[in-house]
């Protein structure tokens, strides 16, 4: 009380809490700030992989630095990387585990789990229990967790929230060139003659790519974007497309690249198979049809077509524009097509290249046991499920023969009653997973939910088991980002209170299974993980046989494939144990598929003819506007994290609509006011309208992140048939008065 | 391509850059800036043209400073204009423009702001009293209350960053180098500053801001700050709404009390009738009011307990001088008062009180007289003060004093008086409404949509107020003197002149738009 009086006298100015310090390596910052040492990781946020410092004082984070000598970041970081500690002292983390909503010990926790699901399993067979996973974890603990689940528990069902954003990207590139994996890296970017961005909104998505596309002086790049974002307004050429018209576009490109002559013709011959086909299909994509169709003009797509089969190297980034479609998986073949027949593969500048989402959706794809066996080994080949179950002792009639449902059919499966018992990792399907009712109604029928995250979120709200995780900077392990470079990631500090580790937690499911001991034999930690890994990983595509994370660290990340120098055979680097020894560093690779060698069963990468589909939930007369969803620079999905960063949360704090004037004038609505939006699912009020001309006219656009003002109580639940992605994209709906 | 290094924002391809390259520097040593050379200063460049709109410089800023979320230094505010698909959308980031004239600086009451001779304008926290007038004399609204220090902050260009040799944090967080510190040649910038200015910024002529703005070539002169729509009341700053009242009422009453006195003492020697004894009333509410003023607008400050420093900058701050006027006024009102009740009245000393008064007044009004807030900035606002003074000083004078001791016209010269200050007083919102008619910047029209368009009802509130305030006024001079009728008059033009009164001076301070720096969507909107 008295120190109430003081302050409201103004007898001092809390002056002790703004003085400055000097730190040895980044020079005079805030006292506040000044840590006892640095802790090299990387971000936990984006695939973008910046490498940074985690300062620690006292045993707590204090602040972050970018790394000024990696080779991603150079030293800068985005507006979320940048007050990224604030993560680890926010308010509603997870310290107890709950069963019932009431606090209990590990063992409690973990008793319920294995009991509950064990009754599931046991009654109704390895069908009735499935895992919903993440990309946030580190590769380690998706190792361990594929192989708990998959080698040691035999689910059918296992599949992550990588599915609501890399999926046609992992299945588009599987039809092209026969794998995962993408074929460039980031400085490509900076060495390409042109940089084709579609459906990549990079400044507000993974922010430290951009100066790589400003510095390049010499490319000319062309943003497709439906939208007049951020990217787009630092575009040479951009394509305002209608949503939906990319397969169209690109078609429409690819016939000016046959017409003009610009087709490398020698690279598709000796590497590529369908060109005949292409040729013949393209001819049905004019230039007015495409103009009429994209609503863009019929010069711009010739000069786009032109600029890019012209150019001696072309770059084509992709985001979640393409993938989050119908026709996603469809589209991505269509970008690869378009790269391979002007060459554009496996060249320094020249790329296919999806940036992918979360920091570490790389790797689960590679090491997790989800869509693929670890090491990009297929759940159909009895081979490679022979060489799994080998390598991790278990009897191979453990594994499932297919992949099992995906994300989406998994909630089918619940809402039919084949699912009775579900495991979520670090994801947040309330808030990400299209059309909101249905999903909180399938979680709501589980026998048994548990849920494992480091925040409280909608998701724990509605769990039976929770167990709390630690986070970024509480965990060691590698992620693995866009360009297939695995990074360290370092424990910096201690989860809170009870909470442990998601690998921990792994060993810990296993044991509460009877499995500890046959799948995680004498591991003490993540590290373990990792050198299993490698061996695993040995002479596949994605090889990590030649990294430790001594080798890492000191190369500030390691692309695969990365064999073991020391290991002249993928037999004998199976066998390797280190590879930083006796001066043979590891080197990685920048580039896949330099030599035109594809993974098929040809060895050639196959060109594929697509036509587009229209959209399923178009505007009408009773919902006549398109709503398209996206993200903001200052939020990371659904906000678990960045929502309680008070300066982030500042300066976004609430969901809004983008409405084009001349709709706004319409309907009657003025800048900032407050307005209901409804679809065919559900509806959202109360959303703050931001009066626009970045949005097309008949066109809004809301960000996702908010659960209060959720989009995702509109979108469809319509999914990619191939990669099961959903349509986050389109959608029809209505404004209505508040 | 880029280097590869932290440091090589250093090598800037611009004109005046002031940093050296990794190269020359080497990694192991800080970055030296470069020296200024006599006629110079440093100064922020922005670079419109890359600035993707990240807000890094915001975070990198706040975490560099340890700034609360209430208190960022650096801001990014976004401009749009055009129809799809040929819009334009660009961010400004801004900090401090570490003006040449810095009116932060010279409207500073306690000399908390210098201008380093690096030309940083640097703020003083232990000279701070969290006044907040340097927030209304920045044209960009730079300067920001930390509630957590109760003092304002502001950017210093990371000046401990400086004087080791380093770059600013936002600088150094830039992802796509659109933020540098260059170094200018003052003397040519004072000539020619017109790469400060850009669209949707207030004129750098105001203060001579020194940030040099790369423009899009392209970029439409209509290109608007998305906040600009956004219009919302200011805080109607309530000790500052009881400070001026309650002076201007107090002024108002010393000076009809004076009058009165000097009437009567002028009469008294014609006729030798002593009638001025009644008027101790007077003078005792006159002090009355105006030590609650002083006492409320206390209250306004983020440390009360310095308020004494704000009588540093009688030089340059009508702030200071307000201060130190009623200061001076509520002591003489004291000591006329006291004189009054010890039977000892000296007109000296109640004459000395309406003119210490009157300037206090007039010092109030000139405050507010500022170019960062173009409602205020009008002599309208120093005949509203006054009129203020008129309208309700004489009312309450009227009102406390023994009227029926008083020769019979006397009171109604009060009532007449009070009454032609209300009609002033409306008078005022004529000349509003054709200043608003008659001109196009954001501020003002800003400001008559709150004032003719949110505000109407209180507006019309007050006119009517008014109306009946002078209504009253001629009641109660046609009245039966010393009758109760005129009494209950007298009381209602009171309280309907200062019910009117306060709805003005409310609305005073809530329908002011000042000038800004372009803010975003959110800043402007929720």
């Amino acid at each position: 009380m008295k120190v109430d009086v003081g302050r409201w006298l103004g007898l001092g100015t809390n002056a002790p809490a703004y003085t400055y310090g000097t730190d040895d390596r980044f020079g005079v910052m805030s006292s506040s700030r000044v840590p006892e040492r640095w802790v090299q990781t990387t971000c936990g946020y984006c695939s973008v992989g910046c490498g940074m410092f985690i300062g620690v004082r006292d045993g707590r984070a204090v602040s972050v630095k970018g790394d000024p000598d990696h080779p991603v970041n150079r030293g800068r970081l985005c507006p979320k990387g940048l007050a990224e500690h604030h993560t680890l002292a926010a308010e509603g983390r997870l310290t107890v585990p709950l069963v019932a909503g009431v606090p209990s010990s590990w063992d409690g926790a973990l008793d319920h789990m294995a009991s509950g699901f064990g009754r599931l399993l046991d009654e109704h067979g390895p069908e009735a229990v499935a895992v919903i996973s993440t990309g946030q974890l580190v590769t380690e603990e998706f190792y361990a967790l594929g192989k708990l689940v998959r080698g040691g528990l035999g689910l059918r069902h296992f599949d992550g929230n990588t599915t609501l954003c890399m999926s046609s990207a992992v299945s588009g590139y599987k039809r092209t060139f026969g794998s995962d994996g993408p074929p460039g890296c980031y400085a490509d970017i900076d060495e390409a003659d042109c940089i084709l961005l579609v459906g990549a909104n990079m400044a507000d998505n993974h922010p430290l790519l951009m100066p790589r596309v400003l510095d390049n002086k010499a490319a000319t790049v062309i943003v497709v974007d439906p939208r007049v974002t951020k990217t787009a307004m630092v575009a040479d050429l951009h394509l305002a497309i209608r949503p939906r018209t990319d397969i169209t576009l690109l078609n429409g490109m690819l016939k000016v690249i046959l017409d003009e002559g610009l087709v490398d013709l020698a690279y598709v011959e000796a590497h590529t198979e369908g060109f005949a086909e292409l040729a013949a299909h393209v001819q049905a994509y004019p230039l007015d049809r495409v103009a009429a169709e994209c609503g863009v003009a019929a010069g711009d797509v010739r000069r786009a077509a032109l600029v890019f089969g012209r150019a001696e190297r072309a770059f084509t980034g992709w985001t979640m524009g393409v993938n989050h479609s119908v026709q996603g998986t469809a589209t991505v073949t269509l970008i690869n097509t378009l790269n391979l027949v002007t060459g554009n593969v496996g060249r320094a500048g020249a790329a296919p290249f999806s940036i992918t989402g979360q920091c570490n959706a790389m790797g689960t794809r590679e090491a997790g046991a989800t869509a693929s066996l670890p090491g990009y080994r297929n759940w159909d080949s009895a081979d490679d499920r022979a060489d799994m179950a080998d390598l991790w002792g278990v009897p191979v009639n453990r594994l499932p023969t297919q992949r099992g449902r995906a994300y989406p059919d998994i909630i089918d499966g619940i809402l039919d009653g084949t699912i009775k018992g579900l495991w979520i990792i670090a994801t947040n399907p309330p808030v990400s997973f299209p059309n909101r009712r249905r999903l909180e109604k399938a979680l709501s029928m589980l026998d048994l939910l548990v849920v494992q995250d480091g925040f409280e979120t909608p998701t724990t709200a509605m769990a039976d088991v929770v167990l709390p995780a630690g986070i970024w900077g509480e965990k060691d392990g590698t992620y693995t980002n866009s360009e297939r470079r695995a990074s360290r990631v370092s424990q910096a500090v201690d989860p809170p209170g009870l909470a442990r580790s998601d690998f921990d937690i792994f060993v810990a499911v296993a044991g509460a299974f009877g499995l500890a001991d046959e799948l995680f034999p004498g591991w003490t930690g993540p590290r373990d993980a990792f050198d299993e890994w490698r061996r695993v990983s040995a002479g596949r595509l994605c090889d990590y046989s030649g990294m430790t994370w001594e080798a890492i660290e000191e190369a500030g990340g390691l692309q695969w494939p990365c064999p073991d120098p020391r290991a002249q055979s993928t037999q004998s680097a199976r066998s390797a144990s280190s590879a930083a020894g006796n001066g043979t560093a590891p080197a990685g690779s920048a580039r896949l598929y330099g030599d035109g060698v594809f993974p098929t069963p040809s060895g050639r990468a196959r060109l594929w003819c697509v036509d587009p589909e229209p959209i399923t939930d178009a505007p009408d007369d009773e919902y006549p506007l398109l709503l398209n969803t996206g993200r903001t620079v200052e939020h990371w999905h659904t906000r678990t994290k960045t929502g309680r960063v008070a300066i982030l949360e500042g300066l976004a704090p609430e969901g809004w609509i983008d409405l084009n004037p001349e709709d706004a004038n319409r309907l009657g609505f003025h800048q900032g006011e407050r307005v209901d939006m409804v679809s065919r699912r559900g509806s959202v009020t109360g959303i703050p309208v931001r009066i626009t001309s970045v949005v097309r006219p008949g066109e809004v656009f809301m960000p996702f992140h908010y659960d209060e003002l959720c989009v995702n109580r509109l979108t469809i639940d319509e999914f990619d048939p191939i990669s099961r992605e959903p349509n986050y994209k389109q959608a029809a709906v209505r404004l209505e008065r508040h | 391509m880029i280097d590869g290094s932290l440091l090589h924002l250093l090598d800037v391809d611009l004109e005046g850059a002031i940093g050296r390259s990794v190269d020359e520097l080497g990694l192991e040593d800080a970055p030296a800036l470069l020296p200024l050379d006599a006629g110079e200063q440093y100064r922020f460049s922005f670079d419109m043209t890359v600035c993707i709109g990240c807000h890094s410089c915001e975070v990198a800023c706040a975490e560099q400073n340890g700034s609360p979320v209430e208190a960022l230094w650096r801001r990014v505010g976004e401009l749009e204009s055009g129809v799809f698909p040929d819009v334009h959308r660009h961010s400004l980031s801004m900090a401090c423009n570490h003006c040449l004239e810095p009116t932060c600086l010279s409207g500073c009451p306690t000399n908390a702001y210098v201008k380093l001779d690096n030309g940083v304008v640097k703020h003083l926290a232990d000279s701070c009293i969290g006044c907040q007038y340097c927030i209304w004399n920045c044209p960009y609204e730079v300067p920001v209350f930390n509630p957590d220090r109760r003092i304002v902050t502001k950017c210093d260009m990371c000046q401990p960053r400086l004087e080791a040799g380093e770059l600013p944090a936002c600088v150094l967080a830039c992802p796509t180098e659109a933020i540098g510190v260059e170094k200018v040649d003052v003397a040519a910038w004072r000539a020619d500053h017109s790469a400060a200015d850009g669209p949707g910024l207030p004129p750098s002529s105001i203060t001579l801001s020194t940030t040099r703005i790369i423009l899009p070539v392209d970029l439409p002169a209509d290109a608007a700050p998305v906040h600009a729509g956004a219009i919302r009341p200011a805080d109607p700053h309530w000790p500052l709404i009881a400070l001026t009242l309650l002076t201007q009422l107090a002024v108002g009453t010393v000076a009809a009390t004076v009058a009165l006195e000097a009437v009567a003492r002028w009469q008294q020697a014609l006729t030798g009738v002593r009638s001025h004894d009644v008027l101790a009333p007077g003078a005792v509410a006159a002090f009355v009011s105006g030590a609650v003023a002083l006492a409320a607008s206390v209250l306004h400050l983020g440390r009360p307990v310095h308020a004494w420093k704000s009588l540093r900058n009688l030089r340059h701050s009508w702030l200071s001088r307000e201060v130190a006027l009623f200061g001076a006024f509520a002591a003489v009102a004291m000591v006329y008062a006291v004189s009054w009740l010890v039977g000892l009245p000296t007109i000296a000393v109640g004459g000395t009180g309406v003119a210490i008064g009157l300037a206090g007044v007039y010092a109030s009004g000139r405050l507010y007289l500022v170019p960062a807030r173009p409602a205020w900035n009008s002599p309208r606002t120093l005949v509203a003060f006054f009129a203020t003074c008129v309208a309700s000083g004489p009312l309450l004078a009227a009102l406390v004093l023994d009227r029926a001791a008083l020769p019979v016209a006397w009171p109604r010269i009060l009532y007449g008086v009070a009454g032609a200050g209300t009609m002033v007083q409306l008078a005022v919102y004529q000349h509003v409404a054709a200043s608003v008619a008659a001109r196009r910047d954001r501020e003002v029209q800003a400001f008559g949509a709150l004032l003719f368009g949110r505000f109407r009802g209180l507006l019309a509130a007050r006119v009517m107020l008014g109306v009946g305030a002078v209504v009253l006024c001629i009641a109660a001079g046609l009245a039966q003197p010393g009758s109760s009728v005129a009494a209950v008059l007298v009381a209602l033009a009171f309280t309907v002149t200062a019910t009117g009164e306060l709805a003005g001076r409310y609305l005073f301070y809530v329908t002011v738009v000042p000038m800004t720096a372009a803010r975003s969507f959110f800043h402007g909107w929720s």
